[in-house]
């Protein structure tokens, strides 16, 4: 009696066992297609960007010669002095832009919330410049600021304001704060559509607790809505950080890096060294020293979310 | 504080009873903020007000651009007395902008479509077979780099492969560029499919693979379809790789065919106004009719 029953379970185990080893064999066929992607998006390209550093190469003769560190050297203490100011510029353009467009977004979604037959439509139109191609961004902008025939300088002129049209795009501070517009016309919205959606991720039972309280309505964003929702727009704060720092459509199409080198950001930058000037070792290099630094400049955050999210919950 | 109603996102249980007990008594929270409420109202509709005209604008000063003759441009004004439609054949007739645009279509269809059918699989594996857990912060970090990490090596293989300039060559870059984010959303939507069910096709006996395509993927629809569209817009935006992968006119697509119009050929106004808007016009179509679930799939891979 006894002994069956013994044989009866390790025959359950056994079919565990198999039914373990066949969940792995197709995890593993399953996760095959994802992982052969990315090999080939994500791990050859740092393999070899970072084998390309180390040496002098062109687009036509990649590994041309063996340079050990001198590519770098010269980044951060020789000749250049673009790449490295570029690279400071990306971190405050990308800090700048994603907190105006927190903190718009946000203001924008608490007006969404307290809008109740409009909200449908305002959404439609918020939808629009979050779905529009970055070049074609650039291009809209670019004909509203012309200096001839775009429309702020021919109403500047109508009303008096100016005497002679301002080059926005060609002379400084002009030209980064115009980036930072046309940025926040295109992400602002999408800030605002994550922000309303973590808004809604507060229980209505809470904020009818507060308002049978005799809470106003700018008590219970700032005591109430806020504090529960910081840990989501902490990290659609992230969210935007990491794609400011990729910002690349726009400046080609707006400043193209201009006027002299004052809009160069890290990632344009790169391809102007590696596209224009040709040096592909050089701009391999760049790449390593910004991949670098935007991992470095998110580490602080992520742990910052990681300590607002244990307070939260 | 008002609650709303939202058709698409469909959030169950707790809101809808409450919104059904508001709608029971209306006036249990709305009177006793009704005083000042008025002013504040109006200026919460100045404020979508100017939200609304600052995102309008762009698009329709591009838009009265295109009714515009070359001298009337230089006014510089929003409105013109006398609307032309010259711009809008001449664009069309000088340069190739529906054969652009078709590319641009082609090539972002197929890679949304390729980018799902690799994606999903791994979503599964990692959340309903529980293995594979290191993906999510391989997935992350390819994210995180900057896109110009790709640019080069990418180019080297695809002269290898003989893949610049060819179709096939941008779907597969394409394709494989939105696979964080895919996976991302993919995640979020699986994870709205109860996993009760695939637990209990495991127990009657269906083997793993036949209960994803059966049981689980019918349900992830929606979001297949979310993530495809999301995919498809980000394809169909992409400029980088483009104009280096993609520098031949039989292939070449929107972004890049309006990248270089920017100086020499293109100075009227009115026509790169036209090509534009024709750019744009099959993007916020898809904005328009699907945007729900565009929505929908914007915010489950970014809050929840």
């Amino acid at each position: 009696m006894n002994s069956s029953k013994a044989a009866l379970q390790v025959d359950l185990a056994k079919s565990r066992g198999g039914l373990d080893q066949s969940r792995l064999v197709v995890a593993w066929l399953m996760l095959l297609p994802l992982l052969l992607g990315l090999l080939i998006f994500a791990i050859y390209p740092s393999i070899y960007v970072l084998g390309l550093s180390f040496t002098k190469s062109t687009l036509g003769q990649p590994f041309k010669a063996y340079l050990g560190l001198r590519n770098y050297h010269w980044l951060a203490f020789g000749g250049d002095d673009i790449f490295v100011p570029s690279l400071l510029r990306a971190a405050i353009f990308s800090i700048c832009v994603s907190l105006v467009e927190l903190g718009l977004g946000l203001w924008l979604a608490v007006l969404l919330a307290s809008m109740q037959r409009l909200s449908r439509l305002v959404r439609s139109i918020l939808l629009l410049p979050l779905m529009t191609p970055p070049v074609l961004v650039g291009t809209a902008w670019k004909l509203l600021l012309a200096p001839g025939g775009g429309l702020v300088n021919g109403k500047l002129l109508s009303l008096g304001i100016v005497d002679a049209p301002i080059s926005f795009l060609g002379t400084q501070p002009w030209a980064l704060l115009s980036l930072m517009v046309a940025d926040a016309w295109q992400w602002t919205p999408f800030v605002a559509i994550l922000a309303y959606a973590a808004l809604r991720q507060v229980p209505d039972d809470v904020v009818e607790a507060a308002l049978l309280d005799g809470a106003n309505a700018t008590a219970i964003f700032w005591k109430i809505q806020l504090p529960m929702t910081a840990p989501l727009l902490l990290a659609i704060f992230m969210l935007r950080l990491i794609m400011a720092f990729k910002t690349f459509d726009l400046l080609y199409i707006l400043t193209f890096g201009g006027p002299g080198a004052s809009t160069d950001m890290a990632g344009f930058a790169v391809w102007r060294t590696a596209l224009r000037n040709f040096d592909v070792g050089t701009a391999a290099a760049e790449t390593v020293l910004f991949a670098a630094f935007v991992s470095l400049a998110l580490l602080p955050l992520l742990w910052l979310h990681r300590r607002v999210e244990r307070i939260a919950s | 504080m008002t609650i709303l109603k939202l058709a698409d996102d469909g959030r169950p249980g707790k809101q809808d009873d409450v919104r059904r007990r508001k709608a029971a008594s209306p006036e249990a929270g709305s009177r006793r903020i009704a005083g000042p409420l008025i002013t504040k109202r109006l200026l919460s509709w100045l404020g979508i007000v100017l939200y609304g005209g600052f995102f309008l604008l762009p698009i329709a000063f591009l838009i009265s651009l295109t009714f515009k003759t070359r001298d009337e441009v230089l006014l510089g004004q929003f409105f013109t007395s006398k609307p032309v439609l010259e711009n809008w054949w001449k664009a069309f007739e000088f340069i190739n902008l529906a054969g652009f645009i078709g590319h641009s279509v082609v090539i972002a269809s197929l890679s949304a479509l390729l980018t799902v059918a690799l994606a999903t699989p791994a979503t599964y594996a990692v959340a309903r077979l529980q293995h594979g857990e290191f993906v999510g912060s391989l997935v992350l970090s390819s994210y995180i780099a900057p896109p110009v990490v790709a640019l080069l090596p990418l180019f080297f293989l695809m002269r290898c492969l003989g893949l610049l300039n060819s179709f096939s060559g941008m779907i597969l870059v394409d394709g494989l560029m939105n696979l964080p984010v895919a996976y991302w959303l993919l995640r979020g939507f699986l994870k709205k499919v109860p996993a009760a069910l695939d637990e209990a096709a495991w127990v009657d006996g269906a083997g793993f693979f036949k209960t994803f395509l059966l049981i689980t993927l019918p349900l992830l629809v929606p979001g297949l379809f979310a993530t495809g569209l999301i995919s498809l817009i980000l394809a169909y935006n992409e400029f980088l790789f483009a104009s280096l992968f993609a520098q031949d006119d039989r292939v070449r697509g929107l972004t890049v065919a309006i990248s270089l119009f920017q100086g020499d050929r293109f100075v009227n106004f009115g026509q790169m106004a036209v090509a534009s808007i024709a750019g744009i016009v099959p993007v916020y179509l898809i904005a328009l009719v699907f945007q729900n679930r565009l929505i929908g799939g914007l915010t489950v891979g970014g809050v929840k």
